[in-house]
Formats: C-alpha cells, structure tokens, sequence
C-alpha cells in the first residue's frame, strides 16, 4: 500500500513539474488542385462572380487511392504521437451535431443559441494542415507516382515542412503499392521538418497572429493617448510596449495599423506560464490575449474589450465593449 | 656532359620518388578512412516495408565475415547519425538523431549499443548472409571490403532510441 501511494506520489510530482505544451491539431487536406482538376468540386455564384471550391466530401466518397494515401498517412503519423483527425469523420460529426442542435430542446421547450458566427465556426478545422497532392502518371508503360505533401500552419499560413518528389517508375507493379511505397518513402523526411518546426516552437515560442479591432460603438481608437509611467503614448504604442514585455525575447512584427486596426504578426508567444497559485499552465493565443485585455482593463487605460479566438494560433482583440 | 648526364639521372630519380611518398600517405588516410566512425558507404536500393529501409551497404575488415559484421554496424550507424541519401525510387531519409555530437555525447550508450553482438543486430532485419562475391567482393591488399543487402528494421530502432532518451520524439512537450 506505501508502494502504490509512493508510486501515485511521484506520478503526481512529475505531471507537475513537467506541465505539456497545447498541441496542434493535424489534419490531411487534399489539395485545391487535386480536387477541382478530378471534379471534386462545387461552383456557386458569389456576387456575380463564378467560384470554385474544392468538395472534400464527394473526393473522401468517391476517390480509394486518396482514401488509401490519408489512412497511410495517419498510421505513419499516430505511431509518431500525432493522431491524425480524420477529415471524413469530422464532417460528419459536424453534420451530426448540426442535425442534433436543431432536435434538442429542454424540458420547458428552450432550444440551444446558436449565433450565425457559431454556425459558420462550424467547419473542419486544424492547427497544422497538411495539404496533400499526387498523381498516377505514365512513362510509355511504366507508372510511377508524383508526391506532394506540405505542412502549413494553419494561422500564419506559413510552410512548416514539405516534401515533394516521383517515385520510381514501373510496369509491373500495381498504382495502389506505387501509392503506399510514396508515404512510406517521403513521410520520415516529412517529420524530420516538422520536428525541427517543433524544436523551433519549444526554444522561441509559438508563433501565431493577433489582431486588434474597434467596435463601431467605442469611443476610442487606437490613436487615444494615455499617460503611461509619465510618459504619453498613444494605445497602439502602449500595446507594442505591452507586447515587447509579454512576447518570448520581445518578438513579434507589427505589420500594419491604423487608427481602428492593429495587425501582429510573427509573435513569439510562451509554451507555458505560471498562474497566480504559481502552476505552470500551458498558453495559446487566446490565454495570452486575455492577459492584454486584461491590461488594457486597468488603470490608465480601463478600457473594456472582448477577445474574439480564432483557433490554437490566431485571436482578436476587440475594443470597446465585450 | 657527364655532367649534365647526372643531374637528369637525378631529377628522373626525385620525380619517381614522389608518387611512391604520396602513395605512402594515401594508404595511411585510406587506413583512417576505413576506420572513421563517419565514413558510411551506403547505396539506395528501393523503398523499404513498412518501417524499414533497405540499402547496399560497404565494410572493410582483415576477413570477409569481419567485412560483413562492420557493414551490418554500419548500416544501423547510418540510420541513426547520418541519414540515407535518396535513389531508387526512395526520398532521402534524415537521421533519427539530429543532434549535433550526439555520438560523443552518449559514447557510453552506442559503445554498449555497438559492442560485438550488441542490440543493434536487433534492427537488421534480412541481409545476404552468405559470402559476398562478384563486385561485392572487393580484396584489398590487407583485408576484403564487401556490400551486403540489409534490410534496416527503422521504426523499432527509432522507437527504441527515443524510449532510451537519446533520441527526441516528435511529440515530446506536448
């Protein structure tokens, strides 16, 4: 019994002492390119103007060698530690849930509030996207497979990892084992260029984007001047300030702004802080945002705002009221 | 003109000297080279099973079987430090430790790890155990150098360096 309460105890302290960083969420896309070009996709008229989007669910329905190529993909990438979510699957538990929100009413007959903004958040979403691409091409009677996979992070759009490349080519061996001899050849490069994404991210911080915005109804702007530790400065500033202080070795780019808009981009922000009780919590955009609003909600500034996430790596501040 | 006569017997006698000294040292760096924890002659042969690789491989020793012992080092060396450079149909393949002077850093942990019949047998999968012959068998003055077919069990090796700590795993932190 002293074991096992000794061994509980130590499982405790070390979960403590090493708190884990969020983790993305990965998630297989095919391409644009390869859905239109096979006619997995959908044209609408958007204002006069014809746009095409590609149908991920008529391609997941319809296409065995993209289904073949995502299933390698994620039994490669769940022994590595990151289980894929499953595209397919999530569009369907979205549709589902949407299904089940109009069904389910209390029992005094209240439904549940769903805003148009919560409706159209309502979409397959990941952190890191991993934008697939390959074709079965012909040499004379040989096949062989052209491969093209990139990591993007989903909010600075930036490219983590990618390989690309052909396959050996053949006329003895059939598309499907050309297929899976492609992931299995190009996927450890792969991880080799998301692990150093990683290493990146645990040594500067995470990079995400953070936007700062104007209710139409607040009576400042981002041009107010406030007087800050004696000194005057208008609340952008005071937010690059706050940032300098906040963000891992005071890194982040300010890429545009004007009166009613602040665009930040590139900022570095901790894996990890410590809270008031002095535990380690694990940080994303949105915690991190907060604490600015938080900020911004004392002296001199008391100014009210609402922090709008836009996912593990993107979030809004919005001044003016919640 | 006897004179003359001699110093070109000379001069003849100094150029044909020098190859022979310039042989000497490149037998001397060859010797090294065979020798160096770093020199890993390694050819793509195709797109492994499931977490394997499979690659020609070279070792030099005073015998084939020692040739072909040091091959089968190398062969799991390469996985770990160095990386397989793409060809025949397969991508290059980055090591599975990417840390700098990780060989002098854990020297104790891959002297074990290396050691005659030591656990990185575990991860050769299939080779042409028998004699080389033919170009795969190379006799050199002292000793053979000879190319194996291995077959490199990648996964296990990669999960069993990381379960060890020597290598970082993709989700650690998270």
């Amino acid at each position: 019994m002293k074991k096992i309460s000794l061994l509980i105890l130590v499982s405790f302290c070390t979960l403590a002492v090493f708190p884990q960083a969020k983790k993305p969420v990965i998630m297989v896309f095919p391409s644009d390119q390869y859905c239109i070009s096979r006619g997995y996709s959908m044209t609408f008229d958007n204002q006069g103007l014809s746009q095409t989007l590609p149908d991920y669910k008529k391609a997941l329905q319809t296409d065995p060698d993209l289904r073949l190529v995502i299933t390698k993909m994620g039994q490669i990438m769940a022994d590595r530690g990151f289980p894929l979510k499953d595209l397919e699957q999530e569009m369907k538990n979205i549709e589902q849930e949407g299904a089940e929100m109009a069904m389910l009413t209390s029992k005094s007959g209240a439904g549940i509030v769903e805003s148009p903004i919560d409706r159209l958040k309502r979409t397959a979403k990941a952190d890191i996207i991993l934008d697939l691409d390959f074709t079965i091409k012909k040499s004379g009677p040989q096949t062989y497979i052209s491969f093209n996979l990139k990591g993007l992070d989903a909010y600075s759009a930036k490219q983590v990892s990618g390989v690309a490349g052909a396959g050996q080519p053949s006329s003895a061996v059939a598309p499907e084992i050309l297929l899976e001899e492609a992931v299995l050849s190009q996927m450890d490069s792969f991880n080799a260029g998301l692990m150093r994404h990683f290493e990146d991210m645990f040594a500067n911080g995470r990079e995400v984007k953070m936007l700062v915005r104007l209710w139409d109804s607040s009576g400042d702007d981002l041009e107010t001047e406030y007087d800050v530790n004696g000194e005057t400065v208008e609340l952008i500033t005071a937010i690059d300030h706050w940032l300098d202080d906040n963000c891992v070795s005071g890194r982040y780019n300010r890429s545009d702004a004007t009166a009613s808009m602040g665009r930040y981009e590139q900022v570095r922000i901790p894996l990890m802080k410590k809270d008031a009780k002095g535990i380690e919590r694990a940080v994303d955009t949105r915690t991190f945002v907060t604490d600015l609003r938080t900020y911004l909600g004392k002296a001199p500034f008391n100014i009210t705002s609402k922090v709008y996430q836009r996912g593990l790596g993107e979030a809004w501040l919005i001044i003016g009221e919640k | 003109m006897k004179k003359y006569f001699s110093f070109i017997v000379l001069s003849l006698l100094v150029i044909a000297l020098i190859p022979g000294t310039l042989n000497a040292q490149t037998r001397k760096e060859r010797k090294i080279l065979y020798n160096s924890q770093y020199n890993y002659e390694i050819e793509p042969v195709g797109v492994g099973q499931d977490g394997t690789k499979v690659f020609k491989v070279w070792g030099v020793g005073k015998d084939v079987n020692e040739a072909i012992m040091k091959a089968k080092a190398d062969a799991v060396a390469a996985c770990i430090f160095k990386g397989l450079t793409g060809g025949a149909g397969s991508a290059p393949t980055p090591p599975i430790i990417t840390e700098p002077y990780a060989e002098d850093k854990y020297a104790d942990y891959f002297e074990t790890f290396f050691a005659v019949g030591g656990k990185y047998l575990q991860y050769i999968a299939v080779t042409t155990d028998g004699d080389p012959s033919g170009q795969d068998r190379l006799k050199l003055k002292k000793g053979y150098k000879v190319a194996i077919y291995v077959q490199v069990m990648y996964d296990a090796l990669r999960r069993q360096l990381e379960a060890d700590n020597i290598a970082r795993r993709l989700d650690k932190g998270f």
